[in-house]
């Protein structure tokens, strides 16, 4: 085997490492996060117990995984929604496109599910204009960059790249200075949402009882996405689903604290159906002041082949909290580099599920096995026994670094690793 | 030799920091202790395998050392390296039935034997910072013994990072990380060297790979050790 899988990664590191820009944003980052998240967490002692209860709907959740898919789907259907399933990024794709059609507009809140199917570039292809309005995802996208985190997926670029960035976009001189960026970007994005076509979001949480989507966020782009389009098109994986609203709601409580160092989000969207009146006559007519039409997409792409596998079962309960990558020592010199599609040692996991264990042959190098990202996860994934099994099954089939492999051979020869 | 402690070195302390070795048996002897070790027949735990994910070779290693060890009749093994810890407690039991020898991490066999150790203990004033190696903490874990020994020297300030036990940082060079990507595992030591405590004039790790790395990573404001030979200098060694 050619070592193209080890050192093309490699030079993604050494971009990383030794860049001091993204370096210092990601050290503001951690800094600011981890002293939220502490501040909220002893403002929350009874998340402790609430965190423990989430680990336990989301054990026994994923085990009826596909039924839950089933009756969410169905109550959706019922409430005049559309609901489909996807089993590879190829069918969401289709079932993308066959929905926005081409010449659209679109607007999109942050989903690291759309990026796991690449969407963006399949809609733009078939001739509609794309715009990602969550923050860091529009900075990203007017870069021309991928996320490198999954909460804050900007977080390697400081400001003033913020402020050059936005300079360029908006045709005039633009300061470093943080509430002015984030006015550019508003001014920029506020007609977009009421003359977009489609809008696309993500879902944190979806309760199959009632079909309820939850949509958590600060910035109130999700509310605008969802809302102001007359079609709003909802993807999420299939891992998602809870049994009922109650236990949604736990996981609702959870999730901001460890996510972004708040006590609760800002804004936390409940979508059932799409907008309905009877104000006249008694007659239910679609699409009042909100979209006319629901579409919720499940994606399966990988998530049932996790589910089968003893080991790698649990990440599936991964909230996507994302505290575990600002904690990680190595996400946290590595950046977005630490990962494919997702990010650190969880991310590694997911990666190699829904983009193909390969594409994580060599991020796999760069982890410690420090074991820290358990510590820090609200529900105590065990990420570093998946990624000493999944590194394992990679050494199966080749993927073993040229040093590792002769320091086998000097312990097989001599004893011990050195060879001396 | 069957009533003898076996002085497992591991490979970091035989070939890359000696001095670890070389505190660890002087600490034994000054204790009386009754210990052998294995020379240069000290073989391979299979810890560096298991972690680089090969796990087959691994297996073969760590079959081979048990069954020597086991028919050398040893009963009780200290090591100074957490990684071997590691792999000879927690790896070896889930992969094998007969593990007839228990190990115990040079920081707990200090431990257990601090009375004798107590009178040996000069006070040495220094401010130190104690760095739980991911090993013997997170995966072992053992937090408190390091650190009790520390404390048990007199005029030691014993100061802690804001992120320590289960919580604390890592010096980079776990997992086969060193090995793959050195660049990585420095600026890792680097950042974690970031957040020392104000006015910390030694770190002490209990692990060679950590003092190895930070070592490397050190910006020569501070001094580093390994907990055995901080134990020997406070003891006059
Ligand atoms: S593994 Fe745990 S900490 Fe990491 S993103 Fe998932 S839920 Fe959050």
């Amino acid at each position: 085997m050619s070592d193209e899988w080890f050192s093309s990664k490699k030079e993604e590191f050494m971009r990383w490492l030794y860049d001091e820009n993204r370096r210092r944003g990601l050290s503001r980052a951690v800094s600011s996060y981890t002293a939220a998240r502490d501040y909220a967490l002893s403002c929350l002692p009874h998340l402790e117990k609430t965190r423990k209860e989430v680990r336990k709907i989301k054990e026994s959740a994923v085990e009826q995984m596909d039924e839950l898919r089933k009756i969410a789907s169905e109550r959706i259907t019922e409430s005049h929604g559309n609901a489909y399933f996807a089993r590879d990024a190829d069918e969401a794709r289709k079932i993308f496109l066959e929905l926005v059609g081409n010449g659209k507009t679109v607007v999109k809140s942050k989903s690291l599910v759309t990026e796991e199917i690449h969407l963006n570039e399949a809609l733009q292809r078939n001739g509609n204009r794309v715009f990602e309005t969550d923050l860091g995802e529009f900075i990203i996208q007017i870069r021309g960059e991928k996320p490198t985190h999954i909460i804050n997926p900007s977080v390697h670029v400081p400001k003033e790249e913020v402020a050059e960035t936005f300079s360029k976009l908006v045709g005039r001189e633009v300061k470093p200075d943080i509430p002015e960026l984030v006015g550019v970007a508003r001014e920029y994005l506020r007609d977009k949402f009421c003359k977009a076509d489609v809008g696309i979001t993500g879902a944190n949480v979806v309760a199959a009882s009632t079909g309820t989507l939850f949509i958590i966020e600060n910035e109130g782009n999700a509310r605008f996405v969802s809302n102001a389009p007359p079609v709003h098109i909802c993807i999420t994986g299939i891992e998602k689903i809870v049994p009922t609203l109650e236990d949604a709601f736990k996981v609702v409580q959870v999730l901001p604290p460890y996510a972004t160092g708040i006590l609760m989000s800002a804004y936390v969207s409940m979508i059932t159906s799409p907008s309905r009146t009877a104000d006249i006559e008694k007659t239910l007519v679609y699409g009042a002041h909100g979209p006319k039409e629901l579409h919720v997409i499940f994606l399966d792409n990988g998530r049932s082949r996790m589910l089968r596998d003893p080991i790698m079962k649990e990440a599936l309960y991964c909230l996507r909290c994302g505290g575990c990558m600002y904690e990680c020592p190595v996400y946290r010199v590595l950046g977005g580099s630490f990962g494919h599609n997702y990010f650190g040692g969880i991310g590694i996991i997911w990666s190699a599920f829904t983009a193909g264990e390969e594409k994580v042959a060599a991020a796999i190098d760069a982890c410690t096995k420090c074991g820290r990202c358990k510590e820090v996860c609200p529900l105590e994934i065990d990420v570093p026994k998946m990624i000493e099994c999944l590194k394992s099954r990679l050494v199966e089939k080749g993927y073993l670094a040229d040093k590792h492999r002769i320091i086998k051979e000097n312990i097989m020869k001599r004893g011990n690793p050195f060879g001396e | 030799m069957p009533q003898k402690v076996l002085y497992w070195k591991g490979c970091m302390s035989r070939f890359r920091t000696r001095s670890i070795a070389d505190s660890i048996e002087r600490l034994l002897n000054l204790l009386n202790v009754d210990y052998t070790t294995l020379g240069e027949d000290e073989g391979c735990c299979g810890s560096v395998l298991y972690r680089t994910g090969q796990t087959a070779d691994a297996l073969l290693v760590s079959k081979r050392t048990l069954e020597r060890l086991s028919s050398l009749g040893v009963k009780e093994v200290v090591t100074g390296c957490p990684g071997c810890f590691r792999t000879m407690s927690l790896d070896y039991a889930n992969f094998f039935r007969n593990v007839p020898f228990k190990v115990r991490h040079i920081s707990q066999f200090l431990f257990d034997m601090r009375d004798e150790l107590r009178d040996h203990l000069r006070p040495m004033k220094a401010k130190v910072v104690y760095h739980d190696p991911c090993h013997l903490g997170r995966h072992m874990g053992v937090y408190e013994e390091p650190r009790a020994l520390i404390k048990m020297i007199p005029e030691v300030d014993l100061l802690e990072f804001k992120y320590n036990r289960n919580k604390a940082l890592c010096c980079g060079s776990g997992g086969g990380v060193r090995s793959a990507f050195p660049e990585v595992s420095l600026e890792v030591a680097k950042s974690t060297l970031l957040e020392l405590p104000e006015g910390t004039e030694i770190v002490v790790t209990a692990c060679p790979f950590c003092k190895y790395n930070f070592v490397e990573g050190n910006n020569k404001k501070v001094e580093v050790i390994d907990l055995p030979e901080l134990i020997l200098r406070a003891c006059g060694g």
